[in-house]
C-alpha cells in the first residue's frame, strides 16, 4: 500500500485539530494511519468530521474541561490554568459589578438585611478571589523566572513574553489608579481622608475608585462617562482582552512551569477556591441583584442591555466551568496511600499500621 | 451490578470491539480497525479509536508497545482482560434471561 506526500500533507492537517500534547504522544501513528485509511478509501466526509470533532474535545480535555484529556495527572493543574482564565476574563467586570454594588450600599443609610448580606459576601468573594488569584501569579511568576534563570525556558517563553505584554499593557491601563485614589486618602471631595481604623469607609473608597476606574473598561466607548480622546477609548475597551490575555498567558505557565512540592500541593485546593469563589459572587451579585439594592434603580449593566446580558451570561458560565474543572482534578487526584503495610505470608495476612 | 467498562461513556461499544480485538493478539491501530469491522461489521473512525484506546491505556487496560518505525502496537493487559471477561458474563447473564423470556412468551416461526 503505497502513500503519496499530498495523503500525508492531507493528514499531518487533520492532526492540527488535536492539541500538542496529544501529538507529541499519539501524531506519528495517527498520520501513518490516516494515510492507510486515505489508501483504502480517499474520500469520506464523515471521517473528517469524525477527527475534527474527536480533536476539538481533546482540546477540551486538554484544557481540564472534560476527561479525554492526554495527561490525567496533570487534570489539576489544567483545572486551575483553565479557571484562572475563565476568571481572568470576568475579573474585571467582577470589579465592576462589586464597586456598583458597594457605591449603592455605602450611598444609603437604611440597609435590609439582605442588601447587606448579599453586599457582603459580594465583597468578601470579591476580596479573596483577589488574594488567590495575586497568589496564583505570584507562585507561578516566580517559578518561571527561576527557571528561565537556570536555563531551562524553551516551553516558557511564549507564554512569559505574551503575559509580559498583556501585563506592561494592564499596569499602563491602570496607571491613573494612585492619582484617583490620592483624594480619598489625603482628604478631598468632603470626605476627610481615609482612616484604617475605619475600615467600611476604607472599602468604600476603594470601590468607588475601582468603579471609576473600570467603568473606562466595560463599558465600550466609555458610555455614560465624559467623552474621552479615541486613543485612549481604545486603550480602555482592549484592557478586558489583555487580561483575558494575561489569563491564558499564566494558565500555560501553570501547565509548563516546574513547581516545588509545596506549590503542587496546593494547586487543587488552588482550584476549588478559585472555582467556589466564583460561584459564590455569581450567586451573591444574582442576590444583589434581586432585592435590588438600597437605591432600586441598579439593574444589571444599565449602560447597554445587551452587553448587560452578555456579561451575565459569561458570569454564569465561568463559574460553571470552573466548577466542573474542578470536579474533574478532584476525579484525578493521587490516592492517599494507606498507613498500613501488608504481609502476605503462608501462615495468612497480617497488617502493619 | 457494577458495568465493568464503567467510565468510558458512550465510547464503552467501541472498547469492548477494541478489547476484543486485542485479546487476539498485539495490534496496531489500522490493523485493529481491519479486525473489528471483519470479526464484528462495524467501523472504527480514527477520531473514535484514537481516543478510545487513549482512555483504556489511561485506565491501564491495554498498553503500547515500542513503536514499529510509525506503527505502534497495543497489547491487552491482565486488567484489561479480567474487564473484558467480567463484561462477557454479565452479557451472557443478561442473554439467557433474554432468550429465555423471549421463548417463553412469544413463539417464533
Amino acid at each position: 500500500m503505497s502513500t503519496t506526500s499530498n495523503d500525508t500533507r492531507r493528514a499531518e492537517r487533520l492532526l492540527r485539530w488535536y492539541p500538542p500534547a496529544w501529538r507529541e504522544c499519539y501524531g506519528e501513528e495517527f498520520v501513518d494511519h490516516l494515510e492507510q485509511e486515505f489508501a483504502d478509501r480517499p474520500i469520506d466526509f464523515g471521517r473528517s468530521v469524525n477527527v475534527a470533532c474527536k480533536g476539538l474535545v481533546t482540546r477540551v480535555g486538554d484544557a481540564g474541561l472534560s476527561n479525554t484529556g492526554v495527561n490525567p495527572s496533570g487534570q489539576a493543574r489544567a483545572a486551575l490554568g483553565t479557571s484562572f482564565a475563565l476568571i481572568a476574563l470576568m475579573v474585571i467586570v467582577m470589579l465592576d459589578l462589586w464597586s456598583r454594588a458597594m457605591g449603592a450600599w455605602s450611598s444609603r443609610t437604611y440597609h435590609p438585611l439582605p442588601v447587606d448580606a448579599s453586599t457582603g459576601v459580594l465583597t468578601a468573594a470579591m476580596g479573596f478571589l483577589l488574594l488567590v488569584l495575586a497568589a496564583v501569579v505570584s507562585v507561578v511568576v516566580l517559578c518561571a523566572a527561576r527557571q528561565i534563570v537556570r536555563g531551562r525556558a524553551r516551553r516558557l517563553i511564549g507564554p512569559s513574553l505574551l503575559a509580559s505584554v498583556s501585563g506592561v499593557f494592564l499596569l499602563y491601563a491602570a496607571r491613573i489608579f494612585p492619582s484617583l485614589l490620592a483624594p480619598y486618602i489625603h482628604g478631598a471631595h468632603g470626605f476627610p481622608g481615609t482612616r484604617l481604623s475605619d475600615p467600611g469607609q476604607v472599602i468604600a473608597n476603594l470601590a468607588t475608585v475601582t468603579w471609576e476606574l473600570t467603568q473606562r473598561w466595560v463599558a465600550p466607548w466609555n458610555q455614560g462617562i465624559s467623552p474621552l480622546p479615541t486613543a485612549q477609548s481604545i486603550i480602555d475597551d482592549c484592557v478586558p482582552l489583555a487580561m483575558f490575555a494575561f489569563g491564558i498567558a499564566l494558565a500555560m505557565l501553570i501547565r509548563r512551569v516546574e513547581l516545588p512540592r509545596v506549590s503542587q500541593r496546593l494547586v487543587f485546593p488552588a482550584v476549588v477556591l478559585q472555582s467556589t469563589l466564583a460561584a459564590v459572587f455569581f450567586l451573591a451579585y444574582m442576590a444583589w441583584s434581586v432585592f435590588g439594592g438600597p437605591s432600586n434603580f441598579e439593574y444589571f449593566f444599565p449602560e447597554s442591555r445587551w452587553l448587560g446580558q452578555v456579561y451575565l451570561v459569561l458570569l454564569g458560565l465561568v463559574p460553571l466551568l470552573a466548577v466542573r474543572s474542578g470536579l474533574l482534578a478532584r476525579r484525578y487526584q493521587p490516592q492517599r496511600k494507606p498507613n498500613h503495610i501488608e504481609i502476605i505470608g503462608s501462615g495468612g495476612t497480617a497488617q502493619i499500621s | 451490578m457494577t458495568d465493568p467498562v464503567e467510565g468510558l461513556g458512550r465510547n464503552a461499544g467501541a472498547a469492548v470491539l477494541i478489547l476484543s480485538s486485542l485479546a487476539g493478539g498485539d495490534k496496531h491501530g489500522y490493523a485493529l480497525v481491519k479486525d473489528v469491522e471483519e470479526f464484528a461489521g462495524v467501523y472504527l473512525p480514527p477520531g473514535t479509536l484514537y481516543q478510545v484506546l487513549a482512555r483504556l491505556e489511561t485506565r491501564g487496560l491495554i498498553t503500547a508497545l515500542e513503536a514499529d518505525e510509525r506503527r505502534r502496537p497495543y497489547r491487552l493487559t491482565a486488567q484489561g482482560a479480567a474487564v473484558l471477561s467480567e463484561y462477557f458474563t454479565a452479557q451472557q447473564r443478561i442473554l439467557k434471561t433474554g432468550q429465555a423470556r423471549l421463548k417463553r412468551t412469544w413463539t417464533l416461526a
